[in-house]
């Protein structure tokens, strides 16, 4: 067997027994430790009109997350992925977090997160069975660099709640970027400068399911050209009430340079999906229109990140409490070029248990 | 003269027959109405006899069931125990708490789990019995179970201040 094939086996293997294994409830008075996890997957066929682009079927991510309570207070979450590559797969370790709860308003970790930075980003992570579309907007894509993906530091969080009306935070002192700037800067800040992220939501009204939220981030980057101050400012509004679902973010990033030298760019995106009623409630059709718009010349993006333009239509099916086949045709154009038209077809799934 | 007594206990018992037998009759008439007031789908919120709290809003029960809340006012981790899929209780709690079908419920939590928001789901118990067990066992434990089934050793909590016998309790 080869040996880029060992691990993943190993990792499905591994995250299928804790996902499956049953958790009694009798384990609370053991305490010990105890051990859930899922594991999420998808796989997607992809048509395009550009023959230069890669279709076909396609193994998307494998994910697989654990939560293991370690005492009343402390508990850790770890979630690793494997991601299809031409020459086989890639694998990340998304987020590792010990966590000190001292209430519901303080939580104190440590690890590696998804950056609050961004509400999709947050709230589906690498669950492509908890979103509703195939992939993710183009602003918080995996991979991408417009957003800061993933932080890795140290966060406090906490709620407030009352009646009516509740408040959630974030607050977190990091490494910021690494040197590829995709990725968050796992082995340590490369360049003495931490980053600070600041998030926070409001949910007025329990059973309204509106959520509005913001995020500041600052930090300072290392380009070719130098070093440049990054502040990201970010706003969204999310109200999902299980029928209809509607999430609108907005991003903006600033570079600043030595020489006083400033870049602004921005990107959007806004999704509306519907649970159809009655016997057709297992359907939801949606629609997401998204722009991205990058300041000419800046250093930090470059020529990597394009300007941006897609609309996008699809239907999800649920053919199973666990299970959803989607499908959706895009149609988007980068840097201006021809618009290119694909169709994505794809069934994600989660297996495991948390208990419910 | 013992035929005298005879007559006199005759009387006494004719007159206090009447009384009696309508003490009788509304306490039988009564019973049965306030335990069938329980009993009539009523489901009990219990939780642990040393959590230090009495009443609930229908706001906080909320919150506690959805994982938002995680914490007792003294800073003890709140155990949610659950029953498991089909109970008849389980179904009015997903519908009047919760506000869910069943797919919805498993994929909230799910969601819930996956984004860190929670360090474990509900608790699953299998059956009414078990859920006392274990509500009385671990503190800051809290459960539901049918009101015609409560037993002494837990704790029942007022929701906005009515008990399930009340004809304001908004869980039956």
């Amino acid at each position: 067997m080869k040996r880029n094939l060992q691990f993943p086996l190993l990792l499905v293997v591994a995250l299928l027994l804790c996902g499956v294994s049953r958790v009694p409830a009798q384990d609370i008075m053991t305490g010990r430790p105890q051990l859930r996890g899922f594991l999420f997957g998808d796989v997607v066929y992809a048509a395009r009109d550009n023959s230069s682009l890669t279709d076909g079927f396609f193994i998307g991510q494998l994910v697989g997350h654990g939560n293991a309570t370690l005492s009343e207070r402390v508990s850790f979450f770890g979630e690793l992925s494997a991601t299809a590559r031409p020459d086989g797969y890639a694998f990340e370790v998304e987020r590792a977090i010990l966590r000190y709860d001292f209430n519901d308003l303080l939580k104190l970790s440590v690890g590696r997160y998804h950056t609050a930075i961004s509400y999709w980003n947050t709230a589906f992570h690498h669950g492509l069975w908890l979103q509703t579309s195939v992939s993710r907007p183009e602003i918080i894509k995996v991979g991408g660099r417009f957003l800061p993906v993933h932080f890795v530091g140290a966060v406090a969080e906490g709620s407030l709640s009352t009646s009516g009306f509740g408040i959630v935070y974030e607050a977190g002192v990091g490494n910021g970027r690494g040197t590829n700037l995709a990725r968050g800067g796992d082995a340590g800040d490369n360049n003495l400068t931490r980053a600070y992220v600041l998030s926070a939501r409001v949910r007025p009204g329990h059973d309204l399911g509106l959520q509005v939220g913001g995020s500041a981030y600052l930090d300072r980057i290392s380009v070719t050209s130098g070093l440049f101050d990054e502040r990201i400012a970010t706003g969204h509004i999310v109200w999902n009430r299980g029928a209809p679902e509607l999430a609108l973010e907005y991003a903006n990033v600033r570079h600043e340079g030595p020489a006083d030298e400033t870049f602004d760019s921005d990107g959007w995106y806004a999704h509306a999906g519907l649970r159809l009623p009655g016997n057709l409630s297992h359907w939801k059709p949606y629609v997401r229109a998204e722009r991205l718009d990058v300041a000419a010349g800046d250093p930090a993006f470059g020529a990597a990140i394009p300007d941006y333009r897609a609309y996008i239509a699809g239907i999800r099916y649920e053919f199973d409490i666990l299970a959803a086949l989607k499908a959706e045709y895009r149609r988007e154009r980068f840097a201006g070029g021809t618009e290119l038209n694909s169709l994505f077809l794809q069934v994600a799934f989660a297996l495991g248990h948390g208990g419910m | 003269m013992k035929g005298e007594i005879r007559m006199l206990n005759q009387s006494v018992y004719e007159v206090c027959k009447l009384p009696f037998l309508a003490l009788l009759l509304g306490a039988a008439a009564v019973v049965p109405r306030t335990v069938q007031a329980q009993a009539d789908g009523a489901v009990a919120i219990v939780v642990h006899p040393d959590t230090k709290i009495d009443n609930l809003s229908f706001d906080e029960l909320q919150r506690i069931f959805r994982g938002e809340r995680q914490f007792w006012p003294d800073k003890s981790r709140i155990t949610l125990l659950v029953r498991a899929p089909v109970s008849v209780e389980r179904k009015l709690v997903l519908q009047k708490i919760y506000k869910m079908s069943e797919e919805q419920f498993r994929q909230y939590w799910i969601g819930k789990m996956f984004r860190a928001e929670v360090a474990a789901g509900p608790k699953i118990v299998y059956s009414s019995d078990m859920a006392r067990d274990l509500v009385t066992a671990i503190p800051g434990a809290i459960a539901f179970m049918p009101a015609d089934m409560l037993s002494t050793g837990v704790k029942v909590l007022r929701i906005d201040g009515a008990l399930p016998g009340d004809r304001n309790y908004p869980l039956r």
